[in-house]
């Protein structure tokens, strides 16, 4: 059995669907949304410069378009959580990001805890 | 020894420690970890220290690059194998880093990605063409020193110097569940595998080759490992622990190259941003001229072909044409559309494979009378070299279950 145990979590680590395989892009979208608003913070108070704020907006929207796009369960708070987001402005404030992060969090702590 | 060109060897050493699966893998780290991980920094460091030393060594005594031997030390078959498989991790390595040079160029310039990767590619491949080794080595490990950025910009948000201190103590963080155990030792895996990397040790002793190293180098060939490849990592750990004051409250994960310079802009504003990124752009850059020489300089030596860049190009075609090849097949790679951050991951866990095999030669070798005479092993160097052998072969073992249990340190 203890040989099996590795093989049979591999396989259930490949083969799993809902909330709780979509964890993984939660935490990223969570992320996502946190790192935009930490650019968009610094951005404000003149930190960085026009290139370095434009390709980081695109990379953070392109990386929460592909986790949105791997959720198995599209119909759901987190995904109408991700779409939000990915329909939110480059330039939104950061109070407004950092909420939808907070939301985001929220929802990833109670998977795990369920 | 002359003072300025140990001065020089150390900074080079410094300025080329860090690498982007280091810089990826520092971030994410601090991130998710706080400053529990800088103990694997700090331990993978005395193995590459320790590794670095002998292939300087076995090139300085024994007048044989790593593969040279390793043919003769492990048979054809056995040889080839390994040769393969250093090949592949090396040229995943270099895609990634010459992915890493397009992004670096696109968050300074603005200009698209792809155009900056063709750009970047043949900058690079001129410089290699047009410099002696020497020169290319000093020239982007020199330039890297812009990477000190980093330890100023951690100075700059006075962080818990205890903590950090304490993070040297090896641990693993309390009350963390089964799942983030696995993500734990993933990253422990990658850290080592990321601060050992083959390819530095093809490159290093193949450099002292080409630069005609005697037993007389020997004690800079020591001084340079151990002082130059130490301040290099502390870069890696400076990095780790601004990311872990910074991000971590954020509840951020970096998962993006430019989140490691955005550590810097929030102390130090628009010229700490830029600086990060010179350092950042040469720094990778002399790892993706590294990985591509390594990859030649493996494939040249294994087969006996004339090889080295104290010839002129025309004067070792093999080599010159391995050396292209491989920097052309990196760039395809990059412009297939392949994240250059899934790359690093790939990179990190195959070369961590090919870790064990890359080594055990070199460990034979440094430590056999017949070939090193009594600049063989000592006893120190004998037990630190079969230690971290356990160590990375452990590594190696456990590397493809952790990655797949954990989606890659993700899930």
């Amino acid at each position: 059995m203890s040989r099996r145990l590795p093989l049979l979590l591999l396989l259930l680590a490949g083969c799993s669907k809902g909330p709780q395989a979509d964890l993984q892009y939660i935490g990223e979208a969570r992320s996502i949304a946190g790192e935009w608003a930490l650019v968009n913070e610094q951005a404000a108070d003149g930190k960085l410069t026009g290139p370095y704020i434009a390709t980081m907006h695109k990379s953070l929207r392109q990386q929460i378009e592909t986790a949105k796009a791997a959720l198995t369960v599209p119909d759901s708070a987190y995904a109408h959580e991700m779409a939000t987001l990915v329909a939110t402005p480059d330039n939104a404030p950061p109070q407004e990001l950092r909420h939808h992060a907070d939301r985001l969090k929220q929802i990833e702590d109670s998977l795990e805890s369920a | 020894m002359n003072p300025l060109e140990l001065t020089l060897g150390i900074m080079t050493a410094v300025g080329g420690f860090v690498d982007i699966s280091e810089l990826v893998f520092a971030a994410k780290a601090g991130s998710k970890f706080g400053y529990a991980l800088i103990w694997v920094f700090a331990i993978a460091t005395v193995g590459i220290m320790v590794f670095g030393e002998m292939s300087g060594r076995v090139a300085a005594v024994a007048k044989q690059p790593v593969f040279n031997l390793m043919r003769h030390r492990l048979g054809l078959k056995l040889g080839m194998l390994t040769l393969l498989a250093s090949l592949i991790a090396n040229l995943i390595t270099c895609a990634a880093e010459v992915g890493g040079v397009a992004m670096i160029l696109n968050y300074l310039t603005g200009a698209p990605f792809r155009l900056m990767a063709v750009a970047g590619a043949l900058v690079l491949m001129a410089s290699m063409w047009v410099l002696p080794f020497k020169w290319i080595e000093r020239t982007y490990g020199l330039l890297g020193l812009f990477m000190i950025v980093f330890a100023v910009a951690l100075v700059a948000i006075h962080p818990p110097w205890d903590q950090i201190a304490g993070g040297f103590v090896p641990q693993i963080p309390k009350g963390l569940s089964t799942k983030e155990l696995l993500i734990f030792a993933y990253f422990a895996v990658a850290i080592v595998s990321a601060v050992m990397f083959p390819y530095e040790a093809y490159f290093y002793s193949s450099g002292g080759i080409e630069e005609e190293w005697g037993p007389k180098d020997l004690p800079m060939n020591t001084i340079t490992c151990t002082i130059g490849f130490g301040l290099g990592s502390l870069l890696s750990i400076a990095i780790l622990a601004s990311s872990a004051q910074l991000f971590t409250p954020a509840n951020v994960d970096p998962q993006l190259l430019g989140s490691s310079a955005l550590e810097v802009a929030i102390p130090l504003g628009t010229t700490g941003l830029v600086i990060a990124l010179l350092g950042m752009l040469f720094a990778i850059s002399g790892a993706a001229v590294e990985t591509c020489m390594a990859n030649a300089y493996s494939l040249s030596q294994f087969f006996g072909w004339e090889w080295g860049r104290h010839r002129k190009p025309w004067e070792a075609p093999r080599f010159t044409i391995a050396w292209v090849s491989f920097f052309v097949v990196a760039l395809l790679i990059i412009l297939t559309g392949i994240d250059p951050m899934q790359l690093v991951e790939y990179a990190v866990l195959f070369s961590i494979l090919v870790l064990p095999l890359t080594y055990l030669p070199l460990l034979l070798l440094a430590g056999d009378r017949s070939y090193m005479g009594e600049y063989a092993n000592g006893r120190l160097g004998d037990t630190l070299g079969w230690l971290y052998f356990v160590l990375i072969s452990l590594a190696a073992i456990g590397a493809l279950p952790l990655y797949f249990l954990t989606s890659g340190g993700q899930a």
